[in-house]
């Protein structure tokens, strides 16, 4: 029972693996990445690594390829034409390299038989929530806080590389012409009466009523 | 008959090495990330497995600080792609062969 979930699963995942890398849309290769995660789920509740099989299927499947399948999305890019392949004379050197490293692997799995016997498993709790738990709580607390540290730094360096320049966002550039900006953007003192709304007729008026400078002077290409 | 380590550790060998390939062979930037994603999670089953079979806790609090790290090369990996076609309408890796934004 447990060698025909072993291979349905692993079937499974090879499958969507091959086809993840044979797609040419890359919304194609999400869903089936999709698919090699859920797969990979399954084989860690086969061992015996219920929390760990919860968290693949919710930050991998759910987080992560949402991610991934927004930015697909957002870019939209149309399928580029078949490029021809470069450096075609290089093609049989790559087939002889990839025979030898498969005779190699053949040798490996055929002759080098005298690995130590595996322990048998039987039940225990490793892998259960609160075993996990307090391993991260108590002898593993220092890397736990590393990683808290990691996700600040992922947090702080999705934002600067996100926007353009500046306190305001690329979405909210300054444009030339009326315009109306937010009263709490601007200068308290030197605009008492924040009633009125203020009208900006350049850009540089714009950039002084609201205390910002460009940073990025660089001309687009 | 019950599935062996060994099992586990060829799955986890070929996942890799499709995402390996994967890596070689895509031109689509978002394509060569998700075959690191592949790559990185083929590892986590042999995380998994050992930890299983030797019934030792370490190898799923490592595959919890994997997945961690996933999550953040996610966010700023995406951002980078996103920056980079930004500036160059494109997501073929041959046309972002310069560090030069």
């Amino acid at each position: 029972m447990q060698a025909l979930l072993f291979i349905l699963f692993a079937g499974l995942a090879i499958g969507c693996a091959i086809s993840m890398v044979a797609q040419r849309n890359p919304l194609y290769s999400a869903i089936s990445l999709i698919g090699v995660f859920i797969a990979l789920a399954c084989l860690y509740v086969t061992l015996a690594a219920p929390f760990i099989a919860a968290v693949q299927v919710i930050v991998y499947a759910g987080a992560i390829m949402v991610l991934v399948v927004f930015v697909i999305m957002l870019l939209n890019v149309e399928e580029p034409e078949r490029q021809p392949m470069r450096l075609r004379s290089l093609v049989p050197i790559a087939v002889m390299l990839a025979a030898v490293l498969f005779a190699e692997a053949v040798f490996i799995i055929y002759f080098v038989q005298a690995s130590p016997a595996t322990p048998t498993r039987n039940v225990s709790d490793v892998g259960l929530t609160r075993s996990i738990g307090e391993g991260l709580f108590t002898t593993y607390l220092l890397p736990f806080e590393i990683t808290s540290i990691l996700l600040l730094m992922a947090i702080v360096g999705a934002m600067t590389l996100a926007r353009t320049s500046g306190l305001l966002s690329s979405r909210a550039a300054v444009v030339p012409g009326d315009q109306v900006f937010a009263k709490e953007m601007l200068d308290r003192q030197k605009y008492v009466d924040l009633l009125t709304p203020v009208t900006a007729h350049s850009t540089e008026e714009a950039k002084r009523l609201l205390g910002v400078e460009d940073q990025d002077q660089s001309p687009k290409p | 008959m019950t599935p062996q380590l060994s099992w586990y550790l060829a799955l986890s060998a070929v996942l890799f090495t499709i995402g390996v390939v994967g890596v070689m062979i895509k031109r689509n930037v978002i394509s060569m990330f998700m075959c690191i994603e592949l790559m990185l999670n083929a590892v986590n089953l042999t995380f998994v497995a050992f930890s299983s079979f030797f019934r030792d806790l370490s190898g799923q609090l490592f595959v919890f600080i994997v997945m961690t790290v996933a999550a953040a090369e996610a966010a700023v990996g995406l951002g980078i792609i996103i920056a980079i076609f930004r500036n160059r309408e494109s997501l073929d890796v041959d046309d972002a062969s310069t560090l030069k934004l």
